[in-house]
């Protein structure tokens, strides 16, 4: 009604993240199943060792990017719930004011499942590719017997059809909640305001008091712009320090899965900051602020989010690896020890700030673009 | 003073190309209130959106003591904005997570203007100062879209259907407190609206239909917002 399968669509960063999730989900726990298939034709301790070890990686690896991925889809998806409820008030008010109750105009968005389902199926066709490779590599010293890739439907139905299923469940779950609210206050577009304001005895600028409180209505995006930093920070680094600990393939999947995440999730907070600002930077414009003071009250206030954002991933990737090396794969023989990498962290900060600054400044530029004709037209 | 001359505006492309503004010229004086008066679609909030500066000008010109504004690159035309004009728009556009005082701040800053409380007090808002838009009813928050645009001293001042949106007894209190702004303060004053008892209270009432000036009536009778009727 109000939701439709194009707008699903729209929700391509959920897809690339499912999509990641999945693929490295499915490599590992179709390795993991198979791995289980042939334990008794393990023989020797060192194979014995390897064996227990490979099988610890692949639960680790599950849990870490499997779990660590759907909660920031659950977040992510919540955040376009809420942000296609406001843009769309006016639209859903008038189906409350004739009548629809909340479940009914929420069920539409059991269709944002279908995002995770393509993002679901895309990536279990790449983990199906990358798979022989990945097989091959993980068995390169022949420790383990041949082992022959078998397809696990139990696997499809756990990683595609149930997500795309509770995805969509959450997603009508979270819009009734949403939705209950006065019609009245969808028709006329009232935005909430919690708590009082902060006294502004002090002697802060309006830039100033734009940007933080720019930061304060949009928790979501700090949140998904600490992340995105937070990913471009671990992933890039655990996949240079990973050249002495893993193969090579193991190394490049999570600096592409780092770099695409880092990207995807910068690209939709920073582009939901403008998008969701965009009536209060035309408002700035027609009175005469030029683009680099709303530059500097809607986009710098995150500046301090990504770069917290770097040292929590700098910090996660270091004790993921520790613990890794040193209790995962402790009894592994010719495990080199793991120390901090201080000249790879610092070459990532360097690309990151360049990566970082380069997108604010061609969203600040964007900015320009905004034609101010459009909030007299509404 | 502000000279336009041989406006023209038009939108669309091929067969849907229609003008919006068809060889416009008028002088506006400087500390005048005009009304431009039309139905919809007449061409009058295009005829104040290209005037303001706030959209392109295809053919004629507008002069504001002299200084071309098609001639401005779109830096120039934000420090023109920031140093002369205002607006005030039907659907007040007040940033609905900052506060009242704040709002005002968005005006005042770009004059420098540090000492905007009287203003606040002006308007009847001292007391909701710290309250958010949605925490306002309509008028008041009209009201504070009035402080924002005089906090910031302009010489002209902008206004599209300012009362628009109000029931009559607020309409009529904040048309009367615009007008007698404008009378103390002696900005130049542009007013869009479609009511013909509000052109009453202006010096001067510029008729648009189809984007055309259809005709100029001085004003002779000028009315208070409480003698005109709605």
């Amino acid at each position: 009604m109000i939701v439709s399968l194009k707008d699903s669509v729209k929700l391509f960063g959920i897809s690339i993240m499912t999509c990641c999730a999945v693929t490295v989900c499915n490599l590992f726990l179709n390795y993991y199943l198979d791995l289980a298939a042939v334990a008794h034709l393990i023989d020797n301790p060192a194979a014995q060792k390897f064996y227990d070890a490979q099988l610890m990686t692949a639960k680790v690896v599950c849990a870490v990017s499997g779990g660590c991925l759907a909660a920031t889809t659950v977040v992510m998806l919540f955040f376009y719930i809420k942000h296609y409820i406001d843009s769309h008030s006016r639209e859903i008010g008038v189906l409350k004011a004739l009548g629809y109750s909340d479940l009914k105009i929420a069920k539409g968005f059991f269709v944002f499942g279908a995002s995770v389902l393509v993002g679901c199926l895309a990536g279990c066709l790449l983990s199906f590719i990358l798979m022989p490779r990945f097989y091959e590599l993980q068995n390169a010293d022949g420790y383990l017997p041949d082992m022959a890739i078998r397809v696990h439907w139990t696997l499809l139905v756990f990683l595609v059809l149930l997500p795309a299923s509770v995805f969509g469940l959450i997603a009508v779950g979270y819009s009734v909640l949403k939705l209950n609210q006065p019609c009245v206050n969808l028709l006329k577009g009232i935005v909430k305001t919690k708590g009082k304001s902060r006294d502004s005895k002090d002697k802060k600028s309006f830039l100033e008091d734009m940007r933080s409180s720019t930061l304060r209505s949009r928790k979501t995006l700090v949140f998904f712009i600490v992340f995105s930093s937070f990913c471009f920070s671990s992933m890039i680094q655990m996949s240079a320090s990973m050249k002495d600990l893993a193969s090579n393939m193991m190394g490049l999947m999570i600096f592409i899965i780092g770099v695409v995440l880092a990207f995807t999730t910068l690209y939709i907070a920073v582009s939901s900051v403008i998008r969701s600002n965009q009536k209060n930077i035309t408002m700035m414009r027609v009175f005469g602020y030029d683009s680099a003071d709303c530059k500097r009250s809607v986009l710098d206030g995150y500046r301090p989010a990504a770069y917290i954002g770097f040292v929590l991933g700098s910090v996660y990737q270091y004790a993921l690896l520790k613990v890794m090396v040193s209790i995962v794969f402790a009894d592994i023989e010719g495990m080199p020890d793991y120390k901090f990498d201080f000249p790879i962290c610092f070459i990532t900060l360097g690309v990151f700030i360049v990566v970082y600054e380069g997108i604010m400044f061609a969203y600040g530029q964007s900015m320009k673009k905004i034609p101010l004709k459009q909030i007299m037209s509404e | 003073m502000i000279e336009i001359k041989n406006l023209t505006k038009n939108y669309g492309k091929g067969e849907s190309r229609f003008k919006a503004l068809d060889n416009v010229s008028v002088c506006i004086k400087d500390g005048e209130f005009v009304v431009i008066l039309g139905a919809s679609g007449s061409g009058k909030s295009t005829f104040l959106n290209v005037i303001s500066g706030l959209e392109t000008i295809d053919s004629g010109s507008v002069a504001y003591d002299g200084r071309q504004l098609e001639a401005m690159n779109e830096k120039e035309l934000t420090k023109f904005r920031r140093e002369n004009t205002a607006y005030i728009f039907q659907q007040y556009y007040l940033l609905p997570h900052l506060t009242v005082e704040k709002n005002i701040k968005l005006g005042a800053e770009l004059d420098n203007n540090k000492d905007f409380f009287p203003l606040i007090e002006a308007i009847g808002l001292a007391e909701k100062r710290k309250k958010f838009p949605a925490e306002l009813s309509g008028g008041e928050q009209q009201r504070v879209a009035i402080a924002r645009a005089l906090a910031k001293n302009p010489k002209v001042l902008f206004l599209d259907e300012p009362t628009g949106a109000l029931d009559e007894s607020t309409g009529r209190l904040v048309l009367d407190y615009i007008i007698q702004l404008q009378a103390n303060r002696g900005f130049t004053m542009i007013m869009v609206t479609h009511n013909a008892n509000i052109a009453e209270t202006a010096d001067r009432i510029i008729r648009m239909n189809s984007g055309k000036i259809v005709g100029i009536t001085e004003n002779t009778h000028k009315k208070t917002a409480y003698e005109i009727g709605w």
